[in-house]
């Protein structure tokens, strides 16, 4: 408990954890594979540091998720779009990086610029040549997105299922406008065929496991900072919000202003996830924006047992393995898996696999409740047309 | 000799020779025509058909080829289309020995007139005539005025419709001849439209040209304004002036009616929009369930129709027409069943926790499509329309096709139907009862539970039959449903929540809005900005166009 | 009318109506500066409808709410208002359930009321000191570390007034305080409420006579929207037109 004080009420025992066990992880497994002869029984094949470095990147999209809707009740519908806006940003970086590579060999325009018979590159992918440039846009266009739409949408209440719904609409219009040739990102194929990162090829062994470690360093930032977030007044604010938003209002809160920092810190970290994902899985489309994608992280976050941080990035690995293991197994069972996946915690475990921990906790030990509880379910009875 | 049928034979090969003089044709036809004076009429045409046919075999170069085929159309004889096609199949051959001509097909040697087998003998001892592409459209005119005086209308219509398209001042002639006769209106003006723009292709003085422009103007369609701008750009003087102002003109009635047209097509996707959300008006408006398998409900009622229709096929083909009327009461029960199980089983657990019912139907949704991808294949399947849904007519310069129609009125008919149901039927009653105040309309002795699971299964077998008319203009596949729910709430929360005539009024305006904004942007980027019209929107009046007002919605 | 200068409330000639419906019609009301005030009415009368004006929840179609003295209160929203020196008791008990009671007051507690504020907020002495007042103000002080969402009915509402203390308003509103309350409960409520009172102007909306009467306070009754009576209340309480409203005609 002595940590506890020394960072901050958010690094509860748990989440440290959490952290220890990310960061180690993020350190010993690509060791592993570059290290380790592949007889050995602890060697990690490439294929699977490939896929763990995925699932550490959905990790930190749910967790970003949990952000939002655990602690201040926004059920974004539109996450996906802040991921996909960080992954094009890194994305525009990597194709800027294969240079006369490409099939058409042009030095300057990617190879579907040149299909298109444009002659020179639009002003927004100038700059994305260098790297800082690049992660200054992974930052800064998901934030200053969620930043914008969370201007308006906060401060005209529009709260509920209402929110949900325009997330939802503004992915499906970003995957519309993404699909167009003449936005100039690639369309129908997005951007792929990466060379090189950092002037190391992306496909070498040594550079999965420096990317592999960069997310588990990502996801162990990104929990620290939920952590210290949650943990400080603004944090006990944000639950605040959730659960009695006009409450706050009468006592002299914006509650638009502490939605709208939480949901532009989400949608940061939401790009930097989609950041990392796109040179680990080579390549970028616009099918990252569709409403299914952004759906599928809610059940990530609710398995696992939103508002209570280590929850999400559980859920992200456990949901995203079995899909993993149906998609090779039983193709065809997957969808119906993951929606009674969605139906099953959505009714019997509202507060997912940590909640149900802990109540099994408090049922054998007698504990006082949870730390971190969820919001009750005040209103048992059906809401006439809102 | 007074052969009684002489002057009618007499007549019409006079009134050709005119035109025949005109064209220089050699004086030895006149003579022969003298002579065939002598035979009965039908024979005098056949044989005057078969000397100038047999020209052909002499004709050196594709102009003098052409010279006969025009020739022979001016015989104004519907007996010369079997040798002038099969001129432009390049079936007709001349013997090398006597020069007779025939058509030589399948290897027979068949008479040019009759058509009938006339020898044997080896197709070698025959040269080919040889035709080009410009002489097959020499053909085609003259067979297309030939046709100008054929019994049917519609065969008329066609044939007017073809010299129109190609104006050509030769046709003047033959079109003042059947002008004459004409009894059709409709015919008649098209004729006359005809005669214009062959009139305005011709050396004809300046004030016939004039009464052609107005011709032109008046009929006011594309056609008529791309001949008349286009005769604008090479006339000179007042000719051009009238010409230019008579395209103004159309250009002006045109823009009326392409705005017309495009209010229709806005009213049809706006139906389309209104049948796809109006259960979830019900659902989500009224009962405030968030009901992500809405899409769903709408693709279980296409592929309802489709296996009507597929039952319908193997077993009784006869009733096809009637395939719709049939899917219509089983893609209710078919969705409605699936909602009430939806209802009774996953929703009555979650009232008041909407955005659990989000994800929970969600789930709904995607165990629904991967089912019908399990049974059906994770193809598109055709759906058929019968006869009274195929096909379109015009009112003025807008083309109208019978299925959007139906649907428009189909639409209207869901609508007024529901919105008797809610307020004119006890049903309808207890179901707003229960909505408004839930423990009040239980104390009034009102079964809630059930008002519940009937309201749902409402809503989603409503969804099941906008599916039926939905299978009608779209794809047919498991991703139906993901196609038209972001639409349907986009329209319920547009219109405001809880009001039907609200989602009527969004469903129609976005509708008019989306096709207005398409010729600018295009339909994606149409699209796009309408959804984000609809963001702003929303958080300008977060609760719809129709929104209640005052303390009971603050609750 | 008498002048705005001296109140803490002036509401002159207020109007708002909901589709049609007049829920406020013509109301004038003037509260002095340490004035308590009960406020009857039969259900429907607009009492909570005028609490909402009051507080920028809802804006007046016409007519003039001041505050202080001549802060023109229809120029400010929610937080606005709240951060004036105005705070407001629901009628329904609204408090942040997952929180304990201590973290309720502490969210209350006068302050900066910025996002980074709070990001960056220490927990002080002097807070601590304020809080331990306030709970022993609103009897809770046994209960500081429990969570809000354990507490009964009657402490619920205790504790949302503890966070109008918090606050430290010039001016209380408080919608039907003792609602649900045992006797006993609503007793030391009005104890409670004429402890506020003697630092606060405050306004009692209640339909609780006896509550009322203890209270022994000045008595506004509204009526389909404007005020019917003012004064004591036996003088209200006798009014003929006051018992026909709530005994019906």
């Amino acid at each position: 408990m002595i940590t506890q004080r020394v960072f901050g009420a958010g690094f509860t025992p748990r989440v440290q954890l959490a952290l220890a066990l990310i960061l180690l992880g993020g350190v010993l497994v690509p060791l592993s594979n570059l290290l380790l002869a592949p007889s050995n029984p602890l060697h990690v094949p490439s294929y699977a540091l490939a896929l763990f470095g995925k699932y550490l990147c959905y990790a930190l999209l749910a967790l970003s998720l949990d952000l939002v809707w655990g602690y201040v009740g926004i059920l974004s519908l539109g996450h996906g779009a802040f991921f996909a806006l960080g992954g094009y940003a890194m994305g525009m970086y990597l194709m800027r990086q294969i240079g006369a590579r490409g099939v058409y060999a042009n030095p300057e325009l990617p190879d579907f610029m040149v299909f298109l018979n444009w002659s020179e590159l639009p002003w927004f992918w100038l700059g994305f040549d260098r790297f800082w440039f690049a992660c200054l846009m992974v930052l800064l266009v998901p934030g200053l997105l969620a930043f914008v739409f969370g201007w308006f949408a906060f401060r005209s209440r529009v709260t509920g299922v209402y929110l949900s719904i325009i997330t939802q609409a503004m992915t499906y219009a970003l995957l519309l406008a993404f699909f167009r040739n003449d936005m100039g990102f690639g369309g129908n194929n997005g951007l792929t065929d990466f060379k090189d990162i950092l002037g190391f090829p992306v496909q070498a062994a040594g550079t999965r496991g420096a990317l592999f470690a960069a997310s588990a360093l990502a996801l162990a930032v990104g929990v620290a900072v939920c952590a210290a977030i949650v943990g400080s007044q603004y944090g006990k604010l944000m639950i605040a919000v959730r659960d009695a938003e006009s409450r706050t209002r009468f006592l002299g809160w914006r509650p638009e202003n502490v939605k709208l920092f939480a949901f532009t810190v989400s949608a940061v970290m939401a790009g930097i996830a989609g950041a990392l994902y796109v040179p680990q899985v080579g390549i970028i489309n616009p099918g990252e924006f569709a409403p299914a994608n952004s759906i599928e992280v809610v059940v990530w976050t609710a398995v696992g047992g939103r508002g209570t941080i280590v929850g999400p990035i559980i859920g992200a690995l456990l949901v995203n393995s079995a899909k993993s293991w149906f998609t090779g197994a039983l193709p065809d069972f997957w969808l119906f898996a993951l929606g009674g996946l969605f139906v099953f915690v959505t009714l019997f475990m509202p507060k997912g696999i940590l909640g149900l921990w802990d109540q099994w906790q408090n049922r054998t030990m007698r504990k006082k409740p949870a730390d971190d509880p969820i919001e009750p379910s005040t209103a048992p009875l059906p809401q006439p047309a809102e | 000799m007074a052969d009684p049928n002489l002057l009618p034979a007499c007549a019409k090969p006079l009134s050709f020779r005119e035109a025949d003089e005109r064209k220089g044709i050699s004086v030895i036809l006149a003579f022969l025509s003298l002579f065939f004076l002598f035979l009965s009429p039908a024979q005098a045409a056949e044989a005057q058909l078969r000397t100038i046919l047999a020209k052909l075999a002499d004709a050196k170069g594709f102009p003098a080829v052409e010279a006969v085929v025009r020739e022979l159309g001016a015989t104004g004889d519907p007996a010369v289309s079997g040798p002038l096609e099969a001129l432009s199949a390049g079936d007709l051959y001349f013997a090398k020995a006597d020069k007779s001509i025939a058509i030589l097909r399948d290897g027979a040697i068949l008479d040019p007139l009759s058509g009938a087998k006339t020898r044997e003998g080896a197709t070698s001892a025959f040269t080919k005539i040889r035709v080009n592409n410009g002489l097959r459209g020499a053909i085609r005119d003259v067979l297309g005025s030939l046709t100008l005086s054929a019994p049917d209308p519609a065969v008329r219509l066609s044939a007017v419709a073809t010299i129109f398209n190609r104006p050509d001042p030769e046709a003047i002639p033959a079109l003042d001849a059947v002008l004459a006769k004409e009894t059709d209106a409709t015919v008649k003006a098209r004729m006359e439209e005809a005669r214009a723009a062959a009139v305005l292709a011709s050396d004809l003085p300046e004030d016939q040209k004039r009464a052609a422009i107005e011709t032109l103007g008046a009929r006011g369609d594309r056609a008529a304004l791309t001949l008349l701008s286009n005769y604008a750009q090479s006339a000179q003087g007042s000719l051009r002036d009238a010409a230019a102002s008579a395209a103004d003109r159309i250009r002006t009635v045109l823009a009326g009616w392409d705005v017309a047209q495009n209010v229709w097509f806005g009213l049809s996707l706006g139906s389309v929009l209104l049948l796809a959300a109006i259960g979830l008006a019900i659902t989500f408006g009224v009962m405030g369930v968030i009901n992500m398998a809405h899409g769903e409900m709408v693709m279980l009622g296409a592929y309802t129709t489709f296996a009507v229709q597929e039952a319908i096929r193997a077993s009784a083909p006869g009733l096809f027409d009637w395939s719709l009327a049939i899917a219509l009461p089983a893609a209710f029960l078919v969705a409605g069943a699936v909602g009430f199980a939806m209802e009774r089983g996953i929703i009555r657990f979650l009232y008041g926790r909407p955005l659990e019912t989000l994800l929970a139907t969600w789930g709904v949704s995607l165990i629904l499509q991967q089912a019908v991808r399990v049974i059906f294949g994770p193809n598109n399947r055709e759906v058929g329309n019968p006869t009274w849904m195929s096909g379109s007519f015009e009112i003025g310069q807008m083309a109208i096709t019978w299925n959007r129609l139906w649907i428009v009125l189909f639409a209207g008919a869901v609508f007024l139907g529901l919105l008797y149901v809610m307020k004119r039927t006890p049903w309808g009653l207890q179901m707003r009862a229960v909505t408004q105040n839930r423990r009040m309309a239980a104390s009034m002795g009102i079964r809630t539970p059930w008002v519940d699971a009937f309201t749902f299964a409402l809503g989603s077998g409503i969804a099941g039959i906008a599916g039926v008319a939905l299978s009608q203009i779209g794809n047919v596949s498991p991703n139906l449903g993901q196609s038209y729910i972001i639409d349907s709430f986009m329209v319920v929360v547009f219109g405001g929540v809880g009001n039907l005539w609200g989602t009527l009024v969004g469903a129609l305006s976005l509708g008019v809005l989306n096709k207005f904004l398409e010729p600018y942007a295009g339909a994606v980027l149409g699209k796009i900005i309408v959804l984000v019209l609809i963001i702003l929107f929303i958080q300008k009046r977060p609760r719809g166009l129709f929104a209640l007002k005052g303390r009971a919605v603050e609750a | 009318m008498t002048t705005k200068a001296g109140t803490i409330l002036y509401l002159n000639g207020v109007s708002v109506s909901f589709d049609g419906f007049r829920a406020i019609n013509d109301l004038s009301l003037v509260l002095d500066k340490g004035e308590m005030r009960a406020i009857i009415g039969p259900n429907g009368a607009g009492k909570t409808t005028m609490m909402d004006i009051i507080t920028g929840k809802t804006r007046p179609d016409k007519g003039e709410v001041f505050f202080d003295g001549n802060i023109d209160l229809t120029r400010h929203d929610e937080p606005g208002i709240a951060n004036l020196g105005i705070g407001r008791k629901f009628q329904k008990p609204t408090v942040f359930e997952s929180h304990t009671v201590e973290d309720n007051i502490r969210l209350s507690l006068k302050g900066e009321r910025s996002v980074f504020a709070a990001l960056f907020a220490k927990n002080s002495v002097a807070d601590d000191r304020r809080i331990t007042e306030i709970l022993e103000t609103v009897r809770l002080d046994g209960r500081r570390d429990a969570l809000a969402a354990n507490l009964s009915h009657g402490q619920k509402q205790w504790l949302e007034i503890g966070m109008l203390l918090a606050q430290d308003p010039k001016l209380l509103l408080v919608d039907e305080p003792v609602a649900g309350m045992t006797d006993a409960e609503t007793a030391e409520t009005a104890r409670l409420l004429k402890d506020i009172a003697r630092e606060h102007s405050v306004i009692v909306v209640e339909h609780d006579m006896h509550f009322v009467r203890e209270l022994d306070v000045k008595v506004t009754c509204l009526h389909e929207g404007s005020v019917l009576a003012e004064g004591p209340l036996d003088h209200v309480a006798a009014d003929q037109r006051v018992v026909e409203v709530y005994l019906g005609r």
